[in-house]
């Protein structure tokens, strides 16, 4: 079997275990009782869409789709610390 | 050579999406905020930063892939970012939710309220 077959072997018992962690990460996003923890569970989303993107981008054979997963770790990080000095200091300021 | 990178990849993406599973269940199941921030430690360092140096070990060892080490160096740079970033951003959360104190729980003893 070739490398290539392998792999797409191997998406096929992947990719289900990813998509059932979004749709669980989803759930607490959705219901979450406190703002910390809808923001919380964006986060992992996010991190873990990176991280899907990144193996998507092998799944097609692109380079264009890791662009994106910098700049979505890069944007969660961001959502964390706002909420966080907005919760603190009651304003978004620098 | 690119085969032990390839498998070596191939197990870390399998590590990574059990990792992602479990730190989805327990952000769904545990009881309150600060015992969430556990699973979602397992969730991004174990379900983001292990399969994204995966991806980067797989992309290397393909011999199938057009743009390879694009794919390979983007992903370790991605990598990085998450390791630094996602305990960094948890523990800010953590400080605003134990600043603010917007979440109910009954500790037997909260050492960080003492020293105030």
């Amino acid at each position: 079997m070739s490398l290539e077959n392998s792999f797409f072997l191997l998406m096929k018992f992947v990719i289900p275990l990813y998509l059932l962690a979004f749709i669980i990460y989803a759930i607490r996003a959705f219901k979450g009782p406190t703002i910390v923890d809808i923001i919380l569970a964006v986060d992992c989303l996010s991190f873990d869409i990176a991280a899907f993107m990144a193996i998507l981008a092998i799944y097609f054979k692109s380079a264009f789709l890791i662009s994106g997963a910098i700049t979505l770790a890069l944007w969660a990080y961001l959502l964390d610390i706002y909420v966080a000095k907005y919760l603190v200091g009651k304003e978004v300021g620098v | 050579m690119s085969e032990i990178l390839f498998y070596l990849g191939a197990i870390m993406i399998t590590i990574g999406g059990i990792c992602d599973l479990f730190g989805a269940l327990g952000l769904l199941k545990f009881p309150n905020f600060y015992i969430r921030l556990h699973a979602a430690t397992v969730g991004t360092i174990g379900g983001a930063v292990v399969p994204l140096f995966g991806v980067g070990f797989l992309a290397l060892g393909a011999d199938f892939l057009p743009h390879k080490y694009a794919i390979a160096g983007a992903s370790f740079v991605t990598g990085i970012i998450v390791l630094l970033a996602a305990p960094a951003g948890s523990h800010a959360l953590a400080y605003a939710a134990h600043k603010t104190k917007i979440v109910k729980w009954e500790p037997k003893c909260d050492h960080l309220e003492v020293e105030e």
